[in-house]
């Protein structure tokens, strides 16, 4: 009892939740991150074929990386709390 | 030979604590109020005692099998203090067949010194729809049986028991016949009360003798003008989002009409007709109240058919917890079952919501640990919840986490739950009561770890499959799918 009372008045007391990234935000960062993501992928279908994909390959991985938060954002803006 | 003398050892133990019991205190009055509801029933005891040696500190609460079988919540206070009283676990006498409630005051009596102790106990399943069946207009009348007598291990000078309704209309009560404690009349009923007492000068009551000579039972027969609501079973989950700052409540909810059971058909003409007139019948369950939490938005209510529309909703501002504006304001929804539950019927509906998580969650930046605190469930007044699993489900990646329940849980599981852009699942908690009353309102605080690492991973699983997305497109190009080689690309 004296552990439940001690929690309360803990959680009381601490800071409230606050996310990394403000809630409001969240569709403007995902309309800007998911239209990069289409913006790298039609560039990434206009690059030369060549043997080493250096250049393919990351601008795949920048690409992809702004699509996950993008979707992230997506799903959280549209209302599925992920 | 071992055995038995163990077995004689241990009676002679307890016979010697319950003769110590009954020699230091002495009961000057016992009165007790029950209050009679629909499915439940809020029994107040308030005994005045005497102490009758120096330091005596440990007073004994004595329940009935029958009663501790319909106790579902029980509280000790000392008039005069708010706070309740530490009070041990029960153990049952089984000499005597009786359990015993050990409450410690704060500050031990001495000699001839008295004070009063208030508990308070609601009662679940301890009344009944006598008749059993009740066509659509007739009258709802509920029965309760109890016990005449208030066991006690400690003498009592006076005692009495009152039995209230909510509407002053007692059909029969019984009149107990040769009471040797009293040499008036044993019971009056005035309006909506039956007092049973005033009893004068009882023995100690809590052993087996006294209950096979003197202990009667009583049954009261009243009407109810309320339906009587019941939650068969109560599934709530709730989910933590830290990337949406969101905790989902989600209800899943099964109502019973507990009242007497339809007998003939649902006529629609018949309760058209009462809406018309405003002459609800008691045994409908039309609409009842609910007090969501404030700051609450996206409500859904649907069942198996779809979405019901029938019901209101008022929303209230969010509250942020550090303030302390008004910790008490709710967000009220009358709900309106999609058709009225009659006698007898049940009703399945999910009803949930989605609350800012700064409402309800900190962090406590010197630890690093996360501060979650869930309601354990909407409480609707005077219904018991028979079943009730709450699923805390938490972040991706929760790591140190501890529970605290405001009260114990028949038992709980720890399980991985696996829902939109899970990669290793999430960690949810899971905890089954029983028999859950309106005073079960507590929160359930869950603190956990998240690392940051942890967090990210839900972006970096869709980057991963966007990125196989990508290596497919590559690999895609540089082979020749034509089917003609003459034909140019």
């Amino acid at each position: 009892m004296a552990d439940y009372s001690a929690i309360q008045a803990l959680h009381k007391s601490a800071p409230a939740f606050s996310p990394y990234v403000p809630v409001g935000l969240l569709p403007y960062i995902a309309f800007v991150l998911l239209g990069g993501t289409f913006a790298l992928a039609f560039y990434f279908s206009t690059l030369p074929k060549t043997t080493v994909p250096v250049q393919e390959t990351l601008i795949a991985s920048l690409a992809s990386v702004l699509g996950g938060f993008g979707v992230v954002a997506l799903f959280n803006s549209v209302g599925v709390y992920v | 030979m071992i055995l038995r003398c163990r077995l004689a050892f241990l009676v002679s133990i307890i016979a010697a604590n319950l003769a110590w019991a009954a020699h230091s205190f002495e009961n000057t009055a016992i009165v007790r109020t029950a209050e009679l509801g629909g499915s439940l029933v809020h029994v107040t005891t308030t005994y005045a005692i005497k102490a009758l040696e120096p330091k005596a500190s440990i007073y004994t609460v004595v329940l009935s099998p029958d009663e501790q079988e319909k106790t579902s919540w029980l509280e000790i206070r000392q008039k005069g203090r708010q706070a309740p009283l530490q009070v041990e676990a029960h153990e049952l006498d089984a000499v005597n067949n009786v359990y015993l409630y050990n409450v410690q005051l704060p500050k031990a009596l001495s000699t001839n010194e008295t004070t009063n102790l208030i508990v308070e106990t609601i009662q679940t399943h301890a009344t009944y729809p006598w008749p059993e069946q009740a066509a659509q207009n007739d009258d709802q009348t509920l029965k309760y049986e109890t016990d005449l007598y208030v066991l006690s291990p400690y003498k009592t000078a006076v005692q009495r028991s009152k039995i209230r309704a909510l509407v002053p209309r007692i059909l029969s009560y019984t009149t107990p016949e040769d009471i040797e404690f009293t040499t008036e009349i044993p019971v009056t009923k005035s309006g909506a009360t039956v007092t049973y007492g005033p009893y004068h000068n009882i023995p100690p009551s809590s052993n087996s003798e006294f209950v096979q000579k003197h202990q009667k039972h009583v049954t009261v027969h009243y009407g109810h003008d309320f339906p009587c609501a019941q939650i068969t079973k109560l599934k709530r989950a709730a989910e933590i989002s830290h990337w949406g700052a969101n905790l989902n409540i989600n209800d899943d909810i099964v109502l019973h009409n507990g009242g007497p059971a339809l007998k003939g058909h649902f006529s629609r003409l018949g309760y058209q007709s009462q809406t018309f007139y405003n002459r609800p019948a008691p045994t409908i369950l039309n609409w009842f109240t609910l007090h969501l939490p404030a700051g609450i938005r996206n409500v859904y209510y649907y069942d198996l058919i779809g979405n019901v529309s029938t019901s209101r909703l008022r929303l209230a501002p969010s509250a942020p917890k550090t303030l302390t504006a008004n910790p008490n304001q709710y967000s009220i929804m009358e709900v309106r079952p999609r058709y009225p539950v009659l006698g007898g019927w049940n009703y399945t509906f999910t009803l949930g919501w989605d609350a800012p998580l700064a409402d309800s969650g900190s962090f406590d930046s010197k630890t690093g640990k996360y501060i979650v605190g869930v309601p354990v469930m909407t409480v609707l007044p005077d219904a018991v919840v028979e079943d009730a699993e709450v699923k805390i489900i938490l972040p991706e990646g929760a790591t140190d986490i501890e529970f605290f329940p405001p009260f114990p849980a028949k038992n709980q599981t720890i399980s991985t739950h696996i829902t939109y852009l899970d990669t290793v699942g999430r960690p949810a908690l899971t905890f089954h009561y029983e028999r859950l009353t309106d005073k079960h309102s507590g929160i359930i605080y869950v603190t956990y770890k998240v690392p940051f690492l942890a967090h990210l991973r839900k972006p970096l699983a869709v980057a991963t499959a966007f990125i196989g997305l990508f290596v497919l497109a590559m690999g895609w190009r540089r082979v020749d799918t034509r089917l003609d080689t003459r034909q140019k690309l």
